[in-house]
């Protein structure tokens, strides 16, 4: 392509205090181009959109231009009136209201005489908007009743649409983040739909796959520094996690080895049902490692708090010898069982509260004496396991708000097996977290089944089940309808089963 | 502490362990001990400086009110019987705020303190007047307390009805109930001598109740901080459902934290009534924004971002002290009023924006 790049970033650089966040950081967009820009937390992709939105003010000597035109810093308005737009990771909907509304959250709404909202006009223009991203769904209902991809959908638009000025780049921040598979594909169609636009895009992802499945180029930061930007062709996954990391991640590659003897089963279900989970009948051995993938609405999203108790449920779950009975998570904790569940800031952090007390929030009470808490016992402890997990920046009274997701979900990860769980439920368990803490987390959970533990992982990274699991579960419709072993298990089969290709072992 | 002391009970979960350390356990724990105070020092220390303006403003602002109105009025406002008045004039609000740092930590409010003081007034000096034995009288009251925090906790819990209107509602009933208890008159000359002693009397110049609150307050300040308890409170008050998945009870902690609540507002009742030495049907409700103001504001000290003991105190005397030396520097009355909500207003604006910083 022989175009001029509509974005040109030159020498940018950001320090907060104490800390260099980008340091002389050049980047050179195209119009219809689709650039990834991957690296590990941390590493200063935040800080670089932030800069780019008009968050942060960057330092003297930094230089931003959009199609030839100067950005004025630190100016959130300046940037849009530039045509840079942004879809940030949570999106930022309002549930409670329908798309429409929510696109003029964007730009106002519309009025005719009387300053009344001329609703057919708006209505219309949202389902057009929403068709050009190849989108067609009821848009009078509330986008928390959307599918992901809908609402994903929804802030593209959003972000597109009537504005002053056109749009020329559109900043996607890990919008696959809380994506299932299948629902990522239509978005990866409405990001090219948007590039075939001439629009510029840069696309923020953790997934490795869709940086090579999605992007035409690829941006590298590490430490704050631009590491390279080349070509996603000619590049493999290993190439490029080497250049995020800055090591081979081999020392973590290497499946776990065969468990030779497996202990007894400790976790028995029997008839698991929900909503839409159709009496499901499971037993894992101390030590196995049990996978379930499945697209969505196939049931996966309702196991893992439905084994824990902490949804509606009918069935039998027993832990060792003793059942629990359902919506009790706190006899679920006394017998043994540990949730680290989806979706850590709603349902496992406490973001304003430290280290500590996120750790021992499942055992308050472990190192009281007479009914008094013994703050340094435990404050040793609790550092002993986040040296232990890698956590970063460690520190027990840091608030958990000031880690990033990966080191946030080691803590959670350190909230269980500092208890030595007999049963270890994990959901999503590496869900918006950077490649590093990934294999860290891969290894913590192999570890924990070596522990004795009898592992569940509920994923939608098939190749994060094909690393972990002894053997899958494929769930559709509630039910399981296939069950991979040690030769089956890859994440292309996986896949396929879960699309609703039943694949049988060719041995 | 020594980090090495329970390394064999966890030894099976070690997992990250390097090369090196595996290899040479000695010299790796040795390491272990030498580096990780340092670090876990200088990483506590140094935010701790940076933040002491925020969490001690209350403290700075007081000294400086002192200070100033010392300055201004050396011979009312700088006088210990000045002091010793402020001390036991804010010993009820003080309670009623110490047992409402409770529900509000859980993360529920409990709008009915103020009305389950008054409701506790009107009953203890009611059944006084019937001629029940006083320990008795202010058992039942307490348990009066209690049953309204039960209900309470009904409504919220179990009901699911939000905090703020169940407990709104309880307060109506709860006016209702006094006018009722009293008649709408009010009830004087009921109390033995030993009962209004035991809210009269001064020790050191200062009236007994304020020594009552220092009493609670030292409890409360230990089952918050060093018990598990507190645990509790926090936890299901920053996020309930993360609480409720890792295996805690938030129901009964919100409800155990309604019925404290209610039962300390029908104790500070009780103190109240021997301090008035009469009830009328209207004594609880102007306790209410005084109460909720000084948790707020004190959230915003000591423990910044949390409802907290000392934070509470500081917030109380450092309002009252300001307001006295208003009214001794010859303000009209309705600057109490005037002077506490603008305070509760500026402190928490500037608490949020410390927030944001963050």
């Amino acid at each position: 392509m022989v175009a001029t790049p509509v974005l040109c970033v030159r020498r940018l650089s950001k320090t907060f205090p104490g800390q260099r966040a980008l340091a002389d950081v050049d980047l050179d967009v195209e119009p219809g181009e689709i650039r990834a820009l991957v690296g590990q937390n941390g590493c200063g992709k935040s800080t670089l959109i932030k800069a780019l939105a008009g968050f942060h003010e960057p330092d003297a000597g930094s230089e931003v231009t959009v199609a030839g035109k100067p950005l004025a810093f630190g100016d959130p308005t300046s940037a849009d009136a530039a045509g840079l737009r942004f879809v940030h990771q949570d999106l930022g909907l309002v549930a409670a209201l329908d798309a429409v509304d929510n696109l003029a959250l964007g730009h106002g709404y519309e009025t005719g005489r009387l300053g009344l909202i001329r609703w057919r006009r708006e209505r219309a223009r949202a389902r057009e908007a929403l068709q050009e991203l190849g989108y067609e769904f009821e848009i009078s209902r509330p986008v928390g009743g959307l599918a992901a991809s809908e609402r994903t959908a929804v802030a593209v638009a959003r972000a597109l649409s009537r504005h002053s000025t056109p749009p020329r780049v559109l900043v996607l921040d890990e919008p696959t983040a809380n994506l299932p598979a299948a629902e990522a594909d239509r978005l990866f169609a409405l990001v090219r739909s948007v590039r075939d636009a001439g629009v510029a895009v840069i696309f923020v992802s953790h997934h490795l796959e869709e940086v090579f499945g999605l992007c035409d180029t690829v941006t590298v930061l590490r430490d704050g520094r631009l590491v390279t930007t080349r070509p996603t062709a000619g590049l493999t996954e290993s190439d490029l996690v080497e250049l995020m990391i800055g090591r081979r991640l081999a020392q973590y590659d290497v499946p776990p080895a065969e468990t030779a003897h497996q202990g007894d089963v400790v976790l028995d279900v029997r008839g698991l049902a929900t909503a839409v989970l159709g009496g499901l009948d499971l037993s894992v051995r101390a030590g196995e490692v049990v996978g379930f993938a499945g697209i969505t609405g196939s049931g996966r999203e309702e196991l893992a708090l439905a084994l824990f108790g902490g949804r509606p449920r009918t069935g039998v779950v027993t832990i060792g010898d003793r059942t629990v009975p359902q919506l009790r998570p706190d006899l679920a904790v006394q017998y043994g069982m540990g949730l680290v569940p989806a979706e850590r800031h709603a349902n496992a952090a406490f973001l304003d509260a430290d280290l500590q007390e996120n750790v021992v929030v499942a055992s308050p009470a472990a190192f009281a004496r007479r009914g008094l808490l013994r703050r340094g016992r435990e404050r040793s402890d609790v550092a002993r396991w986040l040296e232990r997990l890698n956590v970063r920046p460690s520190g027990t009274q840091r608030a958990m708000s000031t880690l990033s997701g990966g080191n946030q979900q080691k803590v959670v990860l350190a909230r269980w097996l500092r208890r030595q769980p007999h049963v270890l439920v994990l959901d999503e368990p590496t869900q918006g977290v950077d490649v590093g803490a990934k294999a860290e987390i891969h290894a913590l959970v192999d570890q924990a089944a070596a522990d004795g533990a009898a592992v569940v992982v509920v994923s939608t990274d098939h190749d994060e089940l094909a690393r972990l699991c002894g053997r899958v579960l494929v769930l559709a419709g509630g039910r399981v309808v296939a069950e991979l072993h040690h030769a089956d298990l890859h994440a292309d089969r996986i896949t396929a089963a879960a699309v609703g290709h039943t694949l049988r072992s060719a041995s | 502490m020594t980090t090495e002391a329970a390394e064999p009970a966890n030894a099976a979960a070690d997992v990250l362990v390097t090369e090196a350390e595996s290899a040479e356990p000695d010299r790796a724990t040795s390491d272990v001990v030498s580096v990780e105070p340092d670090r876990a020092t200088l990483t506590r220390r140094l935010p701790r400086l940076n933040l002491g303006l925020d969490r001690f403003s209350g403290l700075y602002v007081w000294t400086l009110i002192i200070l100033v109105f010392g300055i201004w009025l050396p011979d009312t406002f700088l006088t210990s019987y000045n002091f010793q008045i402020i001390a036991g004039d804010q010993a009820i609000t003080a309670m009623l705020a110490l047992g409402l740092i409770i529900p509000l930590a859980a993360g529920v409010f409990d709008l009915s303190c103020a009305a389950t003081l008054g409701f506790a007034v009107t009953v203890v000096t009611w059944l006084l007047k019937e001629g029940f034995n006083p320990v008795l009288a202010i058992l039942i009251t307490l348990a009066c307390g209690a049953f309204i925090g039960f209900v309470n906790g009904l409504v919220v819990v179990r009901l699911n009805v939000d905090s703020f209107i169940g407990t709104l509602g309880m307060s109506s009933i709860l006016a209702a109930g006094a006018y009722w208890v009293t008649n709408g008159e009010q009830i004087v000359n009921t109390f033995s001598k030993s009962f209004l002693d035991a809210g009269s009397t001064r020790l050191w110049g200062v009236s007994l109740p304020f020594y009552y609150m220092l009493l609670l307050a030292a409890i409360l300040y230990v089952i918050v901080d060093h018990t598990p308890v507190g645990r509790y409170l926090y936890a299901a008050g920053g996020n309930p459902q993360a609480a409720r998945l890792a295996g805690m009870r938030v129901g009964r902690v919100v409800w155990g934290s309604l019925i404290t609540s209610a039962t300390l507002a029908a104790l500070t009742g009780v103190i109240l009534a021997a301090k008035l030495g009469s009830a009328s049907q209207d004594v609880g409700p102007p306790y209410l924004l005084q109460a909720f103001s000084a948790v707020f504001l004190g959230s915003t000290q000591i423990k910044a971002g949390r409802m907290n003991v000392l934070g509470t105190l500081v917030a109380i005397y450092l309002l009252a002290t300001g307001v006295k030396g208003l009214q001794l520097g010859g303000s009209p009355s309705y600057v109490n009023s005037l002077f506490n909500g603008l305070a509760l207003i500026i402190a928490v604006a500037l608490a949020a924006r410390t927030y944001r910083r963050k």
